[in-house]
């Protein structure tokens, strides 16, 4: 590939990213209408959000970390999305890898992590505590799962993953050859996603929305943005595992969004757990679904 | 109680001056006008449920009329809502936290008065304990009247709102600003002479250019006078030895 070609993938891609993570925050709260028996929002309500959060007058800093803190939570996830092969463009696919994009996908949270403690808000500082403790407690399932399928697949690289599953046929998916993993990683994904009965740490009626309590303006658009990333690349990441990547735009997006809809309809139909109840929960059945795989794979 | 207090001018009709003259550049109008349109159609509603028209909101919000259709979604922080929803009476004690939390709320920032209580007191018009008129002290865009006023009402309260946001109408915030004194006269009348908050109005004018004649007065400088400069709480943790933990 030509430097010039890299350069408008690495341009396209967070961009594609975008767009396709604002009809996923659409179908988000539209799922959520519906399962209230509600019409939901209006097709460009994620942009109009978004476009308003941007153009408040009032745009309260607290200061310099706060500001890089939400460059880091947006940031994070732009890295994520070049890392992240699509049809057509596979960016830096070839050089990064599923374990470097693991890492990349932590960055968001601390980076919030750093942004919520410059705020001093004790809301947000209980919340951030809490997304950190979320975050241990899905990411070693997530873990154990991105072990188990690059020993299914010989490789990390997310191009020769799909490759691979793409010869053999429907057949050959991840969610065929290794299904109790990839149950663990639905699983997984609820608490990645921060979606309900792992939101403790957003918990609006009890700490005023947790790390995003100080955010306004310009910072809560980033955060919008920021959503709209990580529900891209959940979807992207799973369907990149074990439902085949995708070969053509018209299968694959269909495929992203379906995988981004099961949580999203588990998540409105739930209260939310104990901060040590999710930890308890995850390290318990998503951890045992994953070894279980895990010894099946490894037999 | 000092003189000062005793001649605020009586319930006048503010006007919001306007001191920005319109952008030269063609693109910069339609920008304006792209986010003026993102704005009307995106509210983050802080409800402030003071009294008895809270209840009319949950209908609003849930499935029987679903305000998210208009884009308008409940928000649990000031500093991340719109629109300040203050649904009934409102006593003196209510208008404290009314006022501090309108002013961390993020500019541009709109008020409704909900129920005929914050119009002009409502049943509550000889309680002594209770704030009869809400634009006294805050610069209200649209009161919705009624005891209680139905859903129905509610939401063609918001809409009207969202006419007024779009057509740049509402610009009542900018009235806090440029007539601090006079709302800032009101409050001390309630609250007493040493009423302070944690927002600076003024320095907040100053930075969005909107300091008039009527930013300042005798007010102002009564709350200079009785200003404690702001001090971060002292975080301590005692366990006393003998109490087993």
């Amino acid at each position: 590939m030509s430097p010039g070609e890299l350069i408008i993938e690495l341009f396209l891609m967070p961009l594609v990213a975008f767009v396709v993570g604002l009809g996923m925050v659409l179908m988000y709260r539209r799922i959520g209408a519906r399962i209230q028996r509600r019409v939901g929002p209006p097709f460009f309500q994620p942009i109009y959000d978004i476009i308003k959060l941007y153009g408040k007058h009032t745009q309260i800093s607290h200061g310099l970390i706060h500001e890089i803190g939400i460059i880091m939570a947006v940031g994070g996830y732009v890295a994520a999305e070049t890392l992240l092969p699509v049809p057509g463009m596979s960016g830096l696919a070839d050089k990064g890898g599923v374990v470097t994009l693991a890492y990349v996908m932590m960055i968001p949270s601390l980076g919030l992590a750093l942004g919520v403690g410059q705020c001093a808000n004790p809301n947000g500082s209980i919340g951030i505590s809490r997304a950190l403790t979320a975050m241990l407690a899905y990411d070693i399932p997530f873990i154990l799962v991105i072990f188990g399928a690059a020993y299914v697949y010989g490789t990390t690289n997310l191009a020769d993953i799909i490759a691979i599953q793409q010869q053999q046929g429907p057949g050959g998916w991840g969610i065929v050859q290794m299904p109790l993993l990839a149950l663990a990683a639905l699983l997984s994904l609820q608490g990645i996603m921060g979606k309900q009965p792992f939101e403790i740490y957003i918990a609006p009626a009890e700490i005023a929305t947790g790390p995003m309590v100080e955010m306004s303006g310009k910072f809560m658009g980033g955060l919008f943005v920021m959503q709209c990333f990580q529900l891209y690349t959940v979807g992207v990441l799973y369907t990149t595992l074990f439902l085949g990547g995708g070969e053509y735009w018209l299968t694959f997006l269909p495929k992203i969004f379906s995988v981004v809809a099961i949580p999203m309809m588990i998540a409105f139909v739930f209260p939310r757990y104990r901060t040590e109840d999710v930890i308890r929960l995850l390290w318990k059945w998503p951890v045992l679904i994953a070894l279980t795989g895990l010894a099946v794979v490894l037999r | 109680m000092s003189n000062e207090l005793e001649n605020i001018p009586i319930r006048q009709e503010l006007e919001v001056l306007q001191s920005g003259q319109k952008r030269t550049n063609p693109l910069a109008n339609v920008f304006d006008g792209l986010v003026k349109f993102c704005r009307s159609r995106s509210m983050f509603m802080l409800h402030y449920c003071t009294g008895c028209g809270a209840i009319e909101l949950p209908p609003a919000m849930t499935s029987r009329f679903d305000m998210e259709r208009l884009g308008i979604q409940p928000m649990v922080t000031p500093r991340q809502a719109d629109i300040l929803l203050i649904t009934g009476y409102v006593s003196i004690k209510t208008l404290k936290r009314i006022i501090l939390t309108y002013e961390q709320m993020g500019s541009p920032k709109y008020v409704i008065g909900i129920c005929s209580c914050t119009v002009n007191g409502g049943m509550y018009w000889q309680s002594y304990a209770t704030a009869k008129v809400l634009r006294d002290y805050l610069p209200v865009d649209v009161y919705i009247a009624g005891c209680m006023p139905r859903p129905e009402a509610v939401i063609s309260g918001l809409r009207e709102l969202m006419e007024d946001i779009s057509s740049g109408r509402a610009e009542s915030w900018k009235k806090y600003y440029q007539h601090y004194d006079y709302y800032l006269g009101n409050q001390q009348k309630l609250f007493g002479e040493d009423w302070q908050t944690p927002t600076d109005i003024i320095a907040e004018a100053r930075h969005y250019d909107l300091m008039t004649e009527h930013t300042l007065g005798e007010h102002t400088a009564l709350l200079e006078k009785h200003q404690k400069p702001l001090e971060a709480l002292e975080m301590r943790l005692s366990v006393k030895d003998k109490q087993k933990v």
